[in-house]
């Protein structure tokens, strides 16, 4: 298939809504350039900032058990960021989300994390039988983004668990560096609570009871404003390196390197380097590759050279399909099936896209009226 | 492979994995397939697995469950729960199952413990003995999940399993379970000086010394825990973990 490829990334039109401009450059790059300028500081300016945000944490949190908290998967961004967390002084209560895929991998570096920094951890045991459910739900949709369920379930519970500890600073590994693009048409947010119970109506059979999920009103102004929840990202205040925080958290905690990015989920792993290539000829490593070869981290040849790479060692995929076929009570038969079909768009479903219209309306109004830039989630 | 074996024992409830603490208060830990899963590269030599819904909901073993988890474990592993005949043993050994465990049948119907010992060889059938002491420091033998006395003395029957034809024995202290105080000693002791055949510990290990202790001290040839290999820190958390070899090697 030919495709059109941004001259400076390697985003291509597998991308529907891409655009470029007239040396071509793409979208992406585009709002990198502009988002990069307000969000990602890998400079002295970020120390200082940082410094100060810091401070505050710290400041707020006197008295209290924990001052933030932190979502740990075991993958590097949060497992760096716990490390740097211990340096900062700051008294996180690190939450793990356990929705039923864990390597071991992910097991045995969250252990080294915890016990290096001394930090105090409490695990979310998702119900397997309900998540399973849910996920078959999902593959029947045939809707793109399908780690909706997990990503779901580590917002809601890790906020749920903030509340109820009286913590208001989330402490987020996401940063510009090595994830600064994300195509919209490729996935929608996992945050829409109507879209995951409209889906789950459709074709789920069990009732969702441990499964706790955020509303529109929660997610968008209840923990903002009412909770005044704050989510902080602090790989965008240094320079951020995955290699070199690799070889770091290797280097002090004993960290295991997964093979692939999201090998800490036996599902995500699968889901990204199969389903989504095959499905909707997403290949997501153009995502990550491209945000990397943005934030200056690797050549815009190097990357070229490593989407020539197969997506998936053919006995390594056997392995894992009949792996996620059998967890899930699907025969490989019936995954392969649910597979082929041809892929469907979330707003089949009912979703949050007219309450969310409704709410950029009102957010331009007050914005307007009180002359203050309002930052919620979106 | 070491000297002493140390096995991770999981219990089952309709299907997932729970823990809890004296044989009551179970909280759900997780899916027993990826627990295996995460086991086998720990490179665990041996599991339990316990079935505590089995022989109260009267359903008897979970086949379809057993099956899925010896697919996936590539270490032999032993299995308890709602085995009342031969014919059920027959079945899980075919599914893959290296060792049954049998507590309330081995109570109620001695006749299958001496049968499935003679049929199967003693090696693969073990006793499981779960004990609960009185204030005074009378010991009695639990079953059907360690809600029904049976007023027998712990040595007594230990050594009437062995001679029924039991080639080990798993012995509990409900008391201790799920607490981390470590195992019941005297009891350990007590019974492993009684009986022939490998007693294996259960209930209580907290720690790493705790397992030593119990086979320096206890006299035991393999020791069992649950909390240990399941839950990390003051709050709980559940995280599946396991001794890295050298850790264990320099620990008997």
């Amino acid at each position: 298939m030919n495709r059109t490829v941004c001259t400076r990334c390697v985003m291509d039109t597998s991308d529907e809504k891409i655009t470029f401009n007239s040396v071509g450059e793409c979208s992406h790059c585009q709002i990198f350039d502009k988002d990069s300028q307000s969000m990602w500081f890998p400079n002295e300016t970020g120390k200082q900032k940082l410094g100060k945000i810091l401070e505050q944490i710290r400041k707020e949190g006197e008295g209290k058990e924990y001052d933030c908290i932190i979502g740990l998967s075991g993958g590097v961004d949060s497992s760096y960021l716990a490390l740097k967390m211990k340096d900062w002084g700051l008294r996180p209560l690190v939450v793990h989300i356990d929705v039923g895929w864990n390597s071991e991998l992910a097991v045995h570096n969250i252990e080294q994390i915890v016990k290096y920094c001394g930090f105090d951890l409490y695990t979310d045991v998702m119900d397997w039988e309900e998540v399973r459910d849910l996920q078959v739900a999902y593959l029947k949709s045939g809707v793109s983004n399908q780690d909706v369920v997990q990503d779901h379930a580590i917002f809601s519970s890790l906020y749920h668990f903030a509340v109820q500890n009286g913590i208001r600073y989330v402490i987020s590994g996401g940063n510009m560096a090595t994830e600064s693009v994300a195509p919209h048409s490729w996935h929608h947010s996992a945050m829409d609570s109507i879209n995951l119970r409209a889906i789950h109506k459709r074709f789920g059979h069990k009732k969702l009871q441990s499964f706790k999920t955020i509303s529109f009103f929660q997610y968008f102004f209840y923990y903002p404003f009412i909770k005044k929840m704050t989510t902080i990202r602090p790989l965008n205040y240094m320079p951020y390196n995955k290699k070199e925080a690799l070889e770091e958290l290797v280097r002090t905690v004993g960290y295991k390197e997964y093979g692939r990015k999201h090998g800490e989920s036996r599902f995500t792993k699968f889901f990204q380097n199969y389903y989504l290539p095959k499905k909707f000829d997403y290949d997501k490593r153009k995502v990550h590759l491209s945000s990397l070869i943005l934030s200056g981290e690797i050549t815009r040849d190097c990357a070229l050279k490593e989407l020539e790479k197969p997506l998936y060692d053919p006995v390594e995929l056997k392995n894992d399909k009949e792996y996620v076929a059998k967890k899930l009570k699907l025969s490989v038969v019936e995954l392969d099936q649910l597979i082929d079909e041809p892929g469907r768009s979330y707003v089949e479903f009912d979703n949050w896209d007219r309450h969310y219209a409704l709410l950029q309306k009102l957010k331009n109004i007050l914005q307007k009226v009180t002359n203050k830039k309002i930052k919620t989630y979106a | 492979m070491l000297r002493v074996r140390v096995i991770p024992s999981l219990l089952l409830r309709d299907g997932g994995l729970v823990k809890g603490r004296q044989f009551k208060h179970h909280k759900y830990v997780g899916d027993p397939v990826n627990a295996v899963k995460i086991f086998n590269e720990k490179e665990v030599d041996e599991l339990v697995f316990l079935d505590i819904s089995a022989t109260s909901g009267g359903q008897g073993p979970n086949y379809e469950l057993l099956v899925d988890i010896a697919n996936e474990a590539f270490m032999p592993f032993g299995y308890g729960g709602g085995i009342t005949s031969c014919d059920e043993i027959e079945k899980l050994f075919k599914i893959g199952i290296e060792k049954v465990i049998l507590n309330t049948s081995a109570y109620s119907n001695p006749d299958l413990i001496r049968n499935a010992s003679r049929v199967f060889g003693s090696q693969s059938i073990v006793a499981s003995i779960d004990v609960k002491t009185s204030f005074l420091g009378r010991s009695e033998v639990y079953v059907q999940n360690g809600t029904r006395g049976t007023k027998i003395n712990p040595l007594d029957y230990a050594r009437k399993m062995q001679d029924l034809g039991a080639g080990e024995i798993l012995l509990c202290s409900i008391d201790r379970e799920g607490t981390g105080k470590g195992y019941d000693l005297n009891l350990l002791k007590a019974v492993s000086e009684s009986v022939d055949i490998p007693v294996v510990a259960a209930g209580g290990a907290g720690k790493l010394e705790d397992m030593s202790k119990a086979v320096s001290e206890g006299g035991v040839s393999a020791v069992a825990a649950g909390d240990m290999f399941v839950f990390h820190g003051k709050h709980k958390a559940v995280l599946i973990t396991y001794p890295s070899y050298d850790e264990l090697k320099s620990l008997f």
